[in-house]
């Protein structure tokens, strides 16, 4: 059948049928099949892993939400919301938080209660264990008269499990101890540790009384697309105290988490592409050279240009639709092992792989073999005639000129289609130009250089020079391939590692684990005193009040419109607080209390500047002023647009002071340290009752003795936030790990341009082999001359790389991830080893066939 | 195929009978129709700032199943010529009509139309397409022009040039005179009006050389088709009927004649 249709077909139709079939089969094809089938893989693979991991983290985050979004008020939801989330199958559940003071006996502690539905949570794992000494189990909805405390409850109380507590006016049995509270990081300042109870037996407690402060959170989860409009539908009708928010709008330090490592999985993505575009360009202009004869051939028997044509277009669609199709199911086959590798540490859902990866990957293919292929083939399809005659010019270099711009512009497309964001593609593309451009000037020099100092090196690193600068316009072009390859693969290391060591140098072995809140003033003395005793890594006592900057020089700040706009700038400048201290979280970005300048702020007085403090401008108040003042942290006073000397109004309680502003800080977030916005002197805060608060670091040994001596102060709220910092440090391990699994697939890219690299240029060196063959030289030579070729193209392109990858980190850490930059000299010996060792053996594995042919042969071959 | 003690009673056999047919030729000329005419053609490049004429203003007729040879040294412009006379190349300025064809005056693709239908080609460097089989390549030019049975065709001149049982083989597979021999079929498979052959023994050694040329000519004079080949081989450009000599991109008629009986009396003398 397919004879016959063959038969009455047109001849370049059974021309271009015939050259693709054994092309194919005679292995013609595979580098360019390769190259197509690599960047639709690598893109495809890279694209649905990231989009895998993502969906990952954040049902992950989503966990320390418990839930899609959350709704949070001082008051009840309007039922409606209710009622649309039911239209819209979308599950809910309910919280109720209240701090009260709980008893046991005679023991008594001020604890938060979170009053929870049967269907809490949504999202995420509600865990505890029914004993001590057993594994933690699920909490699956908490039985009426029951309630789960945090362990430190037990200690403080002097209860067991099964013990009752007595929570406002009803009695609760303690179920068990809780181990993992999925919202817990959304939670952290509350008055004391956690008990959990029902909800319906939250009216027996009598607690919610009028005036008594709540909490209610409706937390909701369900199909994307519902969860979206249902967002779109509320979000309007909100007004100022009523908060909504979902795990990323949160900005606490895991969206910051988020953020970079969707950043960073998207670049290595970006990169896995640049990689396979390169594979293409090199695959491609090595066909376009090779064909070269046959259309010279076909023209001068009589071929028209549009007969070549089509012949061609059907020949190179062919042969990328092939491609494109093996590379789809390569890289389904690569996400699927990628996926099965994290499992074990990430929640996958298969199920949910959408579009995106499939539609990426096909226009990633369709980009790279039309416009990384467009010149060649145009090219080739214009070869004259004549060229039978006059011959064919080989390796040409590529000449600059507008047929460059189109390889350039399906760059941008892909890196934007990707990443979608501009200037990290902008950057990524202009820097690649620019380091091209400058490693094909310095390839070349450095060439030119190596085949003198060659000359007096032994036979056959005196051959491998002169042959590496004999090739100098071919192996320019490796050269830059080579180089860029390398670059990207440190590039990624590098960033991987910084970005890595920035997120845990933000957890130090000394990270206070305990906040102490609520310490009254005689209070103080005691626990400083016991603190010393068991050598407690504290921070000192704070002085502590809640107030409002009502006015900046008598200019009232609160109001609606302020607050939007300041809640616009907050998301603005989020990159740079999103590193504040847990406590600032608590000040600034509670769920409870997010607004602008006029929400409440923690305030405290100090006679000395805290440490991890720098006065930027103005002058820190001396020991015997008299003068009331304030000093204001440097980002808070940009944001409110206050200067040295301004006059603010701060209302505590009903009183109403105003100082004016001495001092600007600039004050370390990162820290942990117990950080304050806005620090009074003395004189200023005299007739105002406060308690103070303090930050303890506890090793878990003392832990029990720290929670028993704490029960004779029943006033003072302990918060222990070990686990939330364990849970933090968890998820970025597993981001590391999805980093480093694409870094493997990058690694794998990588690899596979060079050898399409050495691959393109080996009918080239099967010339000359046999030549040298020819000339009598001897099988060792040949060897080591080719092994130290490579190695020289490979140490030179590490340099060029690392030279490279540095301007580009310096680019990346202070333009893009807003880091310190950093210096890796280290990772100069790396580039430099590693491209030597690997474009050497990667030159010898291709060149090794050849090298063991017989001389008879190789010249059979090639003349 | 010919033993090889046969091969110079052959080859003088078939010098003999060229005589004969070039003299046959002399009294059959002005009956001929013309095939090939040129007038006051030359051909120049520009190089940086100065004029390189490579051939100066040439006239010549080729008569129709003449077979004419393109003599001189490297770089005296013969292959420029050739390239011109079979419409890969424009002249700078002159006439060129290839079966009243005006070259000089068509684009590239109306030149690839001229060749399709008159023109074949033997290259020096056989210039077989690597990716298809021996049959494949014969079948091309068939295909090329559209005509019907290309494989029978090209089967049957496979079988002329003895590499039938070789179709299915590539061009890596087979030898430097075997690839040359399947040029040939591939030559002549539309029958062209005109043939024109680049050094076509250039890459092979005598012996191979000797039955390629026996093979060409031996075609050329069964399918009755004008040739012109490209040649410093004096030898086998006495087997055509006339000779021209380019010499710095001037061209001179050889006194045909005077040259055969010379070659031939030559010939005897050795034998």
């Amino acid at each position: 059948m397919s004879e016959l249709i063959v038969k009455s077909s047109p001849a370049w139709l059974k021309q271009s049928l015939r050259l693709l079939h054994h092309e194919f089969r005679r292995g013609e094809l595979t580098i360019i099949f390769l190259a197509i089938v690599l960047a639709v893989g690598t893109v495809f693979s890279l694209t649905g892993f990231t989009e895998q991991i993502k969906q990952a983290i954040m049902s992950n985050s989503a966990n320390t939400i418990a839930a899609d979004r959350v709704f949070g008020a001082n008051r009840k939801i309007p039922i409606e919301f209710l009622e649309k989330s039911e239209e819209l199958s979308i599950k809910s559940a309910n919280k109720i938080l209240v701090d009260s003071m709980v008893f046991a006996g005679d023991n008594m502690l001020l604890s938060e209660l979170d009053a929870v539905s049967d269907s809490y949570p949504l999202r995420g794992k509600f865990m505890g264990k029914v004993s001590l000494n057993q594994p933690p189990v699920s909490i699956d909805g908490i039985k009426l008269g029951t309630a789960w405390v945090e362990e430190s409850v037990l200690a403080r109380l002097d209860v067991e499990i099964g013990g009752i507590i007595e929570v406002g006016a009803f009695p609760l049995t303690i179920a068990g101890i809780i181990t993992e509270i999925p919202d817990r990081s959304y939670r952290m300042f509350v008055a004391g540790p956690a008990i959990f109870l029902n909800i319906e037996d939250m009216p027996k407690t009598e607690l919610i009384q009028p005036g008594s402060r709540v909490y209610y959170q409706y937390l909701f989860a369900g199909e994307q697309d519902d969860v979206e409009t249902f967002e779109s539908w509320l979000k309007p009708q909100l007004n100022d105290t009523q908060n909504w928010y979902d795990a990323k709008s949160a900005q606490s330090r895991l969206s910051n988490v988020l953020d970079r490592s969707e950043k960073f999985l998207s670049l290595a993505s970006m990169l896995g592409i640049v990689l396979a575009a390169v594979a293409v360009a090199v695959a491609s202009r090595r066909y376009g050279q090779r064909h070269q004869p046959m259309v010279a051939v076909f023209k001068a028997l009589g071929a028209s240009k549009l007969h070549v044509q089509k012949l061609y277009m059907l020949h190179w669609g062919l042969l990328s639709l092939i491609s494109i199709s093996v590379g789809l199911v390569m890289g389904y086959l690569l996400m699927l092992a990628g996926v099965s590798a994290i499992e074990s540490y990430l929640s996958l859902d298969e199920s949910q792989l959408s579009l995106t990866p499939f539609f990426t990957a096909i226009i990633t293919g369709l980009l790279c073999a039309v416009a990384f292929a467009i010149h060649p083939i145009t090219e080739l399809i214009s070869t004259k005639p004549l060229d039978v005659i006059r011959g064919f010019s080989q390796n040409v270099l590529p000449k600059f000129g507008w047929h460059q711009l189109i390889p350039l512009l399906a760059l941008f497309a892909l890196l934007m289609l990707f990443s979608r964001d501009f200037m990290m593609s902008l950057s990524l593309l202009l820097g690649g130009i620019l380091v091209s451009v400058v490693l094909l000037f310095l390839g070349r020099l450095i060439m030119g250089a190596g085949r003198t100092a060659g000359s007096k090196a032994g036979k056959s690193w005196h051959l491998a020079l002169a042959n590496l600068k004999r090739r100098a316009n071919e192996n320019s072009v490796q050269l830059v391939s080579f180089t860029i390859a390398i670059q990207l693969l440190l590039l990624i290391t590098v960033m991987k590692s910084s970005i890595l060591e920035e997120w845990q140098s933000q957890f130090p072995e000394n990270t206070p684990n305990h906040y102490l809140l609520n310490i009254n003033a005689d209070e103080v003395l005691p626990l400083k005193t016991f603190a010393e005793e068991l050598s407690i890594d504290n921070q000192g006592f704070y002085s502590i009040f809640l107030g409002r900057l009502s006015a900046i020089n008598n200019e009232k700040t609160i109001n609606i419109e302020d607050e939007k706009n300041s809640d616009e700038n907050e998301n603005k400048s989020a990159k740079n607080e999103s590193n504040k201290s847990e406590l600032d979280e608590d000040n600034e970005e509670k769920p409870k209390g997010r607004k602008g300048a006029g929400r409440e702020l923690s305030l405290t007085w100090q006679l000395n500047l805290p440490i991890e403090n720098e006065i930027v401008e103005g002058e820190w108040w001396q020991e015997n002023d008299n003068m009331p003042q304030v000093s204001m942290e440097s980002g808070m006073a940009e944001r409110l647009a206050v200067k040295l000397g301004d006059k603010l109004t701060f209302t505590i309680g009903s009183d109403e002071f105003t100082v004016p502003v001495t001092s600007i800080r600039d004050v370390n977030w990162k820290s942990r340290q117990l950080n304050f916005i806005m620090i009074f002197n003395q004189a200023a805060i005299k007739n105002i009752e406060s308690t103070s608060i303090s930050a303890w670091m506890v090793p878990d040994e003392k832990k029990k003795q720290v929670y028993r001596f704490l029960s004779a102060y029943p006033t003072i709220s302990v918060m222990d936030f070990g686990s939330i910092m364990k849970q933090l440090m968890n998820m970025i391990d597993q981001v590391s790990i999805a980093i480093e699994l694409i870094l493997v697939l990058v690694i794998l890219a990588g690899s596979l341009v060079l050898v399409a690299q050495v691959q393109a240029s080996m009918e080239e060196r099967e010339r000359e082999l046999a030549i040298l063959r020819t000339l009598g030289a001897k099988g060792t030579l040949l060897r080591n001359s080719v092994l130290f070729e490579f190695i020289a193209l490979g140490g030179i392109a590490g340099l060029m790389a690392s030279i490279a990858m540095e301007i580009a980190v310096y680019f990346l850490q202070t333009q893009v991830f807003e880091m310190a930059a950093s210096f890796h000299f280290s990772y100069w010996l790396v580039g430099i080893g590693a491209g030597a060792a690997f474009v050497g053996l990667m030159g010898m594995l291709s060149c090794w066939r050849l090298l063991n042919l017989s001389s008879v042969t190789l010249i059979r071959r090639t003349m | 195929m010919l033993l090889a003690n046969d091969e110079d009673v052959v080859v003088k056999i078939k010098k003999l009978k060229n005589i004969k047919i070039k003299m046959g030729c002399l009294f059959m000329k002005s009956d001929s129709e013309i095939i090939l005419k040129i007038s006051a053609l030359t051909k120049s490049v520009q190089l940086e700032d100065k004029t390189l004429e490579l051939l100066q203003p040439i006239d010549l007729t080729v008569n129709s199943g003449e077979t004419l040879a393109i003599v001189g040294s490297s770089g005296s412009g013969k292959t420029t010529l050739l390239s011109i006379l079979a419409g890969l190349d424009l002249p700078t300025s002159g006439e060129v009509y290839l079966k009243n064809h005006p070259l000089h005056q068509f684009n590239e693709e109306q030149r690839s139309q001229v060749r399709a239908n008159h023109v074949g080609f033997i290259f020096q460097q056989f210039l077989l397409i690597n990716s298809l089989t021996a049959l494949e390549n014969v079948m091309l030019p068939a295909e090329l022009a559209n005509l019907p049975d290309a494989k029978e065709l090209g089967l049957a001149l496979l079988e002329q040039v003895g590499l039938a049982e070789r179709a299915d083989h590539y061009p890596s597979q087979l030898s430097g005179g075997e690839q040359q021999r399947v040029a040939i079929a591939r030559a002549f498979i539309t029958k062209p009006d005109v043939l024109f052959a680049d050094e076509p023994t250039g890459n092979l050694d005598t012996k191979t050389g000797v039955h390629i040329e026996d093979l060409l000519f031996e075609l050329n004079e069964k399918l009755d088709t004008t040739l012109i080949l490209v040649t410093h081989d004096p030898k086998l450009a006495l087997r055509c009927q006339r000779q021209v000599e380019m010499d710095c991109g001037v061209l001179q008629e050889k006194n045909a004649n005077a040259q055969i009986s010379n070659e031939f009396t030559a010939d005897m003398k050795v034998g």
